[in-house]
């Protein structure tokens, strides 16, 4: 740390969250490990002490899916188990205190996504992530939206997972399998194609679980904030941010699309100590 | 308070982990549905097995055990031939019946389950295909309502083969055809109300407060000393009339 034109300023700085991407890594292997263990209790080869789970009671967007459905009957959704609930219950938890955490260090679909991107990043540099024309992404952005209205009505009308045909999550982990649709692994496909231009297109433009998510980033307790006094306005926050969230204008970062990745904060990308940070109370 | 990436890494493993052991303890960690369908919550049938909640993974043994229905008589609804239909899945139905051109599967189970045992069934909005040989067995139970029987007329598909389900043409379509409407030796109540005779003119005929729908015609002519030659045409009649 050294203090230069009166700020404290970090020569080494790690950039990144590390431990985001390791919490992320232990999700992935773990939903891939349920998934692949589901397939393997169906001939009878089940590894022991791994749960024999179906992707769908370990996805907490069914919980979701089923709400309406369960409060008016007491009854899931075809295909839906109570675990769903109780992890859409524990995600709400997180949402409202932390913000989409869910999507930045758990959702294996948010990782694969971003791993992907890490090639985009290798061939277009800081091209990269801003290829979409501004005024499109800020329509498109409300798409996901639409979607969850969508997956919610049809749903609720059918009393079963319709959404699992179109569903990029259900494809990854099961695209062996002749379960999943071609709907699904043909959007999973485009959005890993996506991915390669921009950061997490499924998750900014199409994600029903997102979009719930997103709403709690309008009350949530820990939010990112920026000190203003302390800020050297050089852009770096806003340039590292996967969602394009302009934080650099911002003092409370309040947008529907935060992940809370923790990115932008002073503790990666933002050069200068206490000046970009994930709090519950207030900055100068 | 500010929190870096390490403690909110912790509180969300912590929260994830600790709130499903939590619910595990409360019982609430279900990743699999068990063999047991939720139970209606109100009304006069509060605290039953509902039929709504059956599973395409429950065999129809596991029916047997909160329904009381026997796998047997499931099986000869199904027209599944099997040495131990207690083993069957109900998710099978659905590739059995593939090449029908109709859905016959878990949904078609559920309503079979609640018409045989009377309960309440949901069937707005849906489109639930019966095989003729269920509809058959749910007209001899005589526990069915006016609007059931129509439902059920309108979904019954006919099948060729009771062990190799060939599906024909549905009910509501077979009725576009006049022979359809002609009143024969089975031909029960229920199908006249269908066919948009009214109450009141079988009521007229017979000269008695109309029967249970599911009865045949001529079982109740034979039971009251009727001449069921005699009051076949008059029916007969009156269902032309209705007839486009
Ligand atoms: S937005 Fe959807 S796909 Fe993206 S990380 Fe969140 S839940 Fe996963
Ligand atoms: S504003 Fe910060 S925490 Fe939110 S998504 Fe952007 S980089 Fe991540």
């Amino acid at each position: 740390m050294v203090t230069l034109l009166n700020k404290r300023i970090r020569l080494f700085r790690p950039h990144t969250i590390w431990i985001r991407r390791v919490v992320q890594w232990f999700f992935f292997l773990l939903i891939a490990a349920i998934a692949i263990n589901h397939t393997l209790a169906e001939s009878g080869a089940a590894i022991p002490f791994l749960a024999n789970a179906s992707l769908h009671a370990v996805c907490p967007f069914g919980g979701v899916e089923t709400l309406y459905t369960f409060a008016l009957s007491g009854l899931m959704v075809q295909k839906i188990h109570d675990s769903a609930l109780v992890l859409a219950g524990i995600v709400l938890l997180l949402s409202v205190l932390f913000g989409p955490v869910f999507c930045g260090w758990v959702c294996p679909l948010g990782t694969v996504q971003e791993w992907v991107g890490k090639l985009g990043k290798k061939f277009f540099k800081r091209r990269y992530n801003h290829f979409v024309p501004k005024k499109l992404d800020a329509f498109l952005r409300y798409a996901r939206y639409g979607i969850l209205v969508w997956v919610l009505y049809v749903t609720a009308a059918s009393g079963t997972l319709v959404f699992e045909s179109y569903d990029p999550y259900f494809a990854l982990f099961n695209f062996w399998s002749t379960e999943v649709a071609p709907s699904a692994l043909a959007i999973l496909g485009t959005t890993l194609l996506l991915s390669v231009f921009v950061e997490r297109p499924w998750c900014k433009y199409a994600c029903p679980y997102g979009a719930v998510l997103g709403i709690t980033n309008l009350f949530r307790v820990f939010s990112i904030k920026r000190a203003e006094s302390t800020c050297k306005a050089d852009g770096a926050c806003s340039i590292m941010c996967p969602m394009n969230i302009e934080v650099d204008t911002k003092t409370v970062v309040r947008d529907h699309q935060c992940i809370s990745c923790l990115e932008c904060t002073s503790e990666a990308i933002c050069p200068v100590a206490k000046t970009v940070l994930f709090t519950s109370g207030g900055v100068k | 308070m500010n929190l870096t990436s390490k403690p909110l890494a912790v509180i969300v493993l912590v929260l994830m982990f600790g709130g499903i052991s939590f619910s595990s303890v409360m019982g609430w960690w279900q990743t699999e549905t068990t063999k047991e369908p939720a139970t209606f919550t109100e009304g006069e049938f509060a605290g039953m097995a509902n039929p709504a909640d059956i599973r395409g993974s429950y065999t129809f043994g596991d029916i047997t055990n909160s329904f009381g229905i026997d796998s047997q008589i499931l099986a000869q609804a199904f027209g599944i031939v099997t040495e131990d239909p207690a083993t069957f899945a109900v998710k099978e139905l659905e590739t059995i019946y593939l090449d029908s051109g109709f859905e016959v599967g878990t949904a078609s189970v559920r309503l079979f389950v609640a018409y045989y045992n009377g309960l309440p069934f949901d069937t707005t909005g849906q489109e639930i295909y019966l095989p003729r040989s269920a509809t058959d067995i749910l007209f001899t139970r005589n526990n069915l309502s006016r609007e059931q029987i129509a439902y059920l007329e309108m979904f019954t598909v006919n099948l060729s083969e009771a062990s190799a389900p060939v599906v024909e043409e549905p009910a509501t379509e077979v009725h576009a055809e006049t022979e359809a409407y002609v009143i024969k030796g089975k031909t029960i109540f229920g199908e006249l109300i269908t066919w948009g005779v009214s109450q009141e003119t079988i009521e007229g005929i017979i000269g008695a407060p109309m029967p249970d729908p599911a009865m045949k015609i001529k079982d109740y002519a034979t039971a009251n000393g009727l001449d069921f030659e005699t009051i076949k045409p008059a029916l007969q009649a009156e269902v032309d009339k209705v007839i486009p």
